[in-house]
Parts: C-alpha cells; sequence; structure tokens
C-alpha cells in the first residue's frame, strides 16, 4: 500500500492512468484467452498467449509516446500492442488471416504485431531478429537527430543469440536511444533459464556494453513501469540505452502447439498463478482507494464486450482474395 | 645457468623453459618478418602476421599440453603455432603455398594454421566463427570424459560478432574445459576499440556468462603465462571456462594489404614499438641473469638460421600438382 502509493507519487502516474493500466491488461488478457478458444474451436491456425506477462508489457509500453516512438514486439506481445494502442479487431484480424488484417493482410503468423500509424514494426518469427533492426530504427532516429526512441523487447531464450548481442553492442558503441525489455519467464518454450544461461540476472550483460542494466518484478506494473521510466529519461537525456529484464512467468503452455506439462511442473505454475499480476492489480488498486467492485465490473464488461464484438465482426468478415497473394510485400503508394 | 625458480614472476619456469618462451617469441617474429619479405618480393601471396603479440602468443600457449589440448587460432597467431610445435618449415610452406603445407596443402590462405597431430584445428577466414567450433570441441571432450583443454584465440574485432556471444555463453551453460583468448592489439583492421565496444576491458563481460574474465598486460609473456596456467589449471579440474583479454599492439599492418598509416599515428606505433614485448623479455632476462648477452644474441642467430633455412626449404619444395585439387576435402586413407 505505502509501497504503491511511492511508486504513484514518484511517476507522477493520476488515477485515470491506473485505471488505464488496468484496463490494458485485462484486455490483453481476455484476448490471450479468447484466442486460445477459438484456436481450440479450429477457427484460427495458431496462438500465442501473453497471460501471465501483462504487468511487464503494459508497464513498460505505458510508458512510450504511441506513434512516436518505434516498438519492436515479440509474438507474445499482446499487451504491447494494445497499449500502443491497437485493437481487439486489430488484433483479432491477424489471428483470424482476414483480408484487413492491418499486420500483414492476413499473410503472417498470428501475433506479428504490425501497425504503421503507430509505428509498431513488423517481426520475422527467428527469435531475437527484431533486436537489431530495433538498433537501427534507434540509430536512424538518431542521425536524424529525432526526439524517438526504439524499444525491442524478447523473451529469455533471446539472450543466447548472435542477434543479441550484436545489438547491445552497436546500441552501447554508438549510445543509442534504445531500450531492450527483456520478458525473462524463465523458459525458452522448454529450456529453463539454468540451460539458458549460468547467471542469475542477465541484466549484468549490460555493464559489459558500456550501459545500464536492471531486473525488475516482472509481475508488478508500476515496477516495470518505474523502471522504463528511467530508462526514457536517460535516452531523453542523450545517456543511451538501457537492458530491463523484467521477470515473470508465463502461465499458459508457450503456443497452442505447446504442452508444458511436459518440462513444467503443475506446483510451479501454481505458485505463479498466485502472483498473477491481472489478479494483484486490482486488488492493489481497490486497496488504494482508485478501484471499487463496481468499477471493477464496470472494466471487465466492457473489455469483455469489446473483446465479443471485436470477435463477432471479425470472424463475419473476408479472407484476402487469392488475386491479392502478390501484394504487401513492397510499400504501395498508389493502390494504399 | 642460475637457478630462476625463486625470481618473482618466474611463474615458477625454469630457466631452460624461460629462454625457451624466448626462443619461440623470436621465432614468431621472425618468420612473420619473412613472410612480409617474401609477399613484397612477389613470393607469397599474402601475410597476416603477428608482430607485437609474441607475448601473447606464447605466452598463453606454453602452458598447454601440445598434441593433447585443442588449439583453435585465428590469423595472427605465428606464435601460437609455433610454440605448439609447428615449424618454421611449416609456416612457410603454407604461406608459399607448397604441396607440403601442413595446414591445407597450398589450398587455404596463409596463417589459417593446422595440423591434425599438434590438434590445431583449421578455422574459416570469416571473424570469429572458430569460437563455437572451440566450444563445440570443448563439449566433445566433456561429453567423452577427458581432460582435454581448448584454447580458442580471436582478436578485440572478434568480441562484436554473435558466435563469440554464442560461444561464450554455451561455455558458461555447460561448464566447458575452455579458454577464450581475446588477443586486443586495440584495432579491428582499422577500426578502434572505442567504436568497437563501449567498456575499457572486454574481459567485463565473463560476468555475464558465469565464469571469470581476467584482463592482462599483452606485452608482459610471463603475466600472460601465469594468467593461462591459472584458466587451464581450472579448465581441466572442470571448473569452467575463462575469458582472458590480453591487451597488446600490433606493430606492423594488419596485413600485406593494409596501409596502417590511414588509422594509426606514427606517434602511436613508436610508442607501443618502445614496449615490444622482445625487447621487454630480453631485459627481464639479463636483470635476472637467466642468460647473458652473448647467449640471448646466440638465440637471435639461431632462429634466423632456421628460418633461413626454412625458407629455403620452402622454396625450393613443389607447388600442389593441379590433378590433386580435389583432395583433401574429406579424410583420406
Amino acid at each position: 500500500m505505502t509501497a504503491i502509493k511511492e511508486a504513484i507519487k514518484t511517476h507522477g502516474l493520476t488515477e485515470k492512468q491506473l485505471l488505464q493500466m488496468l484496463e490494458k491488461m485485462l484486455l490483453a488478457r481476455a484476448l490471450s484467452v479468447r484466442q486460445r478458444i477459438l484456436q481450440r474451436m479450429g477457427k484460427g491456425p495458431m496462438t500465442f498467449s501473453g497471460e501471465g506477462h501483462e504487468a511487464a508489457q503494459v508497464g513498460s509500453a505505458f510508458a512510450l509516446r504511441p506513434g512516436v516512438d518505434w516498438v519492436f514486439p515479440y509474438y507474445r506481445d499482446v499487451a504491447v500492442a494494445v497499449t500502443i494502442g491497437m485493437t481487439p479487431v486489430d488484433i483479432l484480424r491477424g489471428f483470424f488471416a482476414r483480408r484487413d488484417d492491418i499486420n500483414s493482410g492476413g499473410r503472417n503468423m498470428p501475433s506479428h504485431f504490425s501497425h504503421l500509424g503507430l509505428r509498431i514494426v513488423s517481426g520475422s518469427a527467428p527469435i531475437a531478429t527484431q533486436l537489431p533492426h530495433a538498433v537501427g530504427a534507434a540509430l536512424a532516429a538518431k542521425l536524424r537527430k529525432l526526439d524517438e526512441i526504439a524499444v525491442g523487447y524478447s523473451g529469455d531464450g533471446s539472450t543466447s543469440t548472435g542477434d543479441w548481442h550484436e545489438s547491445m553492442n552497436f546500441a552501447g558503441v554508438q549510445r543509442l536511444p534504445v531500450i531492450f525489455v527483456c520478458e525473462h519467464n524463465n523458459y525458452a518454450i522448454s529450456v529453463p533459464w539454468r540451460k539458458q544461461a549460468a547467471i542469475e540476472n542477465v541484466s549484468i550483460r549490460a555493464q559489459g556494453y558500456g550501459f545500464p542494466g536492471v531486473s525488475v518484478d516482472g509481475n508488478d506494473v508500476l515496477a516495470v513501469y518505474g523502471a522504463m521510466s528511467e530508462a526514457v529519461k536517460r535516452v531523453r537525456a542523450g545517456e543511451g540505452p538501457t537492458l530491463i529484464e523484467a521477470k515473470t512467468y508465463r502461465l499458459m503452455p508457450h503456443s497452442s502447439d505447446d504442452d508444458d506439462r511436459r518440462y513444467r511442473t503443475r506446483e510451479e505454475v501454481e505458485a505463479w498463478s498466485a502472483k498473477d499480476s491481472v489478479a494483484a492489480f486490482p486488488h492493489q488498486l481497490k486497496e488504494l482507494g482508485v478501484l471499487d467492485d463496481n468499477a471493477e465490473k464496470e472494466i471487465n464488461d466492457r473489455v469483455n464486450h469489446e473483446v465479443d464484438a471485436a470477435t463477432d465482426q471479425v470472424e463475419q468478415e473476408p479472407q484476402p482474395e487469392a488475386p491479392t497473394a502478390l501484394r504487401h510485400v513492397f510499400v504501395e503508394k498508389e493502390r494504399s | 645457468m642460475v637457478s630462476v625458480k625463486e625470481i618473482q614472476g618466474a611463474a615458477g619456469l625454469s630457466g631452460d623453459q624461460l629462454l625457451d618462451i624466448y626462443y619461440k617469441m623470436l621465432l614468431a617474429r621472425t618468420v612473420g618478418q619473412r613472410e612480409r619479405m617474401l609477399n613484397r618480393m612477389g613470393k607469397g601471396p599474402f601475410a597476416v602476421t603477428g608482430e607485437g603479440h609474441e607475448a601473447t602468443q606464447v605466452g598463453t600457449a606454453f602452458p598447454l599440453k601440445p598434441g593433447y589440448d585443442w588449439v583453435v587460432p585465428y590469423y595472427r597467431d605465428i606464435g601460437v603455432a609455433l610454440t605448439i610445435g609447428q615449424s618454421p618449415r611449416d609456416l612457410l610452406l603454407a604461406h608459399l603455398s607448397r604441396a607440403d603445407d601442413i595446414s591445407s596443402s597450398g589450398r587455404n590462405m596463409p596463417s589459417h594454421f593446422s595440423d591434425p597431430h599438434l590438434r590445431i584445428v583449421s578455422g574459416s577466414a570469416p571473424v570469429a566463427t572458430h569460437l563455437p567450433h572451440g566450444a563445440g570441441i570443448a563439449l566433445a571432450s566433456k561429453l567423452r570424459g577427458l581432460d582435454e583443454v581448448t584454447i580458442v584465440y580471436t582478436g578485440d574485432g572478434g568480441t562484436s560478432t554473435g558466435d563469440c556471444h554464442e560461444a561464450m555463453n554455451f561455455a558458461g551453460v555447460h561448464k566447458l574445459a575452455v579458454i577464450f583468448v581475446i588477443e586486443n592489439n586495440q584495432y579491428a583492421i582499422s577500426v578502434p576499440t572505442r567504436k568497437q565496444f563501449a567498456v575499457e576491458d572486454v574481459s567485463t563481460r565473463a560476468e555475464g556468462y558465469g565464469f571469470p574474465g581476467v584482463t592482462v598486460d599483452g606485452n608482459d609473456v610471463l603475466a600472460v603465462y601465469a594468467a593461462a596456467k591459472d584458466a587451464i589449471e581450472r579448465a581441466r579440474r572442470g571448473d569452467g571456462a575463462t575469458l582472458i583479454e590480453a591487451k597488446t599492439y600490433r606493430l606492423v599492418p594488419h596485413t600485406s594489404d593494409d596501409d596502417d598509416r590511414r588509422y594509426r599515428s606514427r606517434e602511436e606505433v613508436e610508442q607501443w614499438t618502445a614496449r615490444d614485448p622482445l625487447v621487454r623479455y630480453r631485459g627481464w632476462l639479463k636483470e635476472y641473469n637467466v642468460a647473458d648477452e652473448r647467449k640471448l644474441d646466440g638465440l637471435h642467430e639461431q632462429a634466423a638460421r632456421e628460418v633461413d633455412e626454412a625458407t629455403e626449404e620452402a622454396e625450393n619444395a613443389p607447388t600442389p600438382k593441379p590433378e590433386s585439387a580435389l583432395t583433401h576435402v574429406f579424410v583420406e586413407d
């Protein structure tokens, strides 16, 4: 209670903003749940659930300026996408591979978020390939002397890739306006962290690149927001990158094609479910007097209605037409 | 000769060993100079040499068990190759692309050292691609329960590659018996280290892989030897990897195709020439009466003679026959 008051004071968040954060978290949760259900019904090809990561994703994305800063999410970042401004319709069109899908016109895998207007940049499926892109965008902002920040998201597994290292190093040498957010959920699909790296906190690697690294409780949305705000301030002050490691847990299997019972005990999953930020944050807000049961129900109803309405709408929408298969490879100025 | 075991800084080496180290450094210097000269005479295609790196190379290779431990060098490691047991003749046969070249039978670029019996493993030309090989060899030793140690060499530029990161991370996770030696000569060809990484000592990265990293004066052969010996002992007893950053300087251009005047001031080169590891070590040997002027001059003459003979022999050796072009791709019984 005192901690949350302190955090709010420090970060200058208003009650309205706190409720917005909560709503984004609930919306992301509802979208993940919905996509998993639709996939099991045979209506969508594949899902990546972000359940459990909401605090890490909303807390970090909330500190950004939508449409100004550049966002390079990874496939689990549904809450990043909705915090920056993608709608349930945008997300579900991507999931259903519909014609009007803003992400890729129904071409890409679900959860490969992309939105030109919001500066959410499409990534490739191979792990961590988006990080050099983020660094490149930051270099462009620096060369153009623009007040823009690039944020590269990835999971703990990505930290073992060469792309991760090359991105960190280049960002350090060039002091780029880039923030790396590692959503550390302790598993690269089935590979536990102890087989991924021989260290406790991957944030210590930042020192080897000449910039700060911090580890935060990724289930504490305000702690993540605080770390991200600090990183944003550093960038604005011309002090270069920060690596933020948000320690969290994915409550669901890696994807709809994964059975996590083969590599995680149910006890472990239950222990982390008890720390679920989507349950904890409303509780915190109630203690603080920002939220009551009625207001909570109102938000939940709104979110559920929004996701229901989006599902109904998108299910009826047409798929891409066959003759358009070769479009959306290059920018099309004439045809819009 | 005097007993030197008690001399502080001698790292427990005998007088003979101390002089052997000096001789290997001399040989490396002489072979490097000879290759550059032969290249300028139009006799060798390309020279990439290690003048200035001798203390780092000989100091790290000397505590290894040749033919038992695995050595994965990079192109500047003439001093490593000679310390492990390649001869000036071996190196010059490769430089002149002769049929009897042990490294590749005249196929590969010069300074791409390889010797199956000495367990010197051939590398590819792209920078740092051999670091994952080093980690892989160390994994094989571990799986087979052998106490072999693998040592992998690269330059400061190598540290920016993804391969470097992946190799080190893997070595950390699996606690492999591998030693990464960064010969930090402050230039990746023409790129200075301030444009290569935003840290003073790249050895600090080791902590992020869960193993120790040390920075040593790469022009002090006995300091390098002591650091390498510790790391090799650690690896052999199963305590995992070490990163050794040896700070040194290349006294000559990157290769015979490089003009370093375009990116290094002559003042800087002169400053480092004054810290020449050979001159420095020679001074140390005299100061502690390990050898006198005459003895050391004798070693110089011996090295020059050995390299002269090797040059003559290599120059007279035949080039590969065209019809052999397809051999040496796979192992041949």
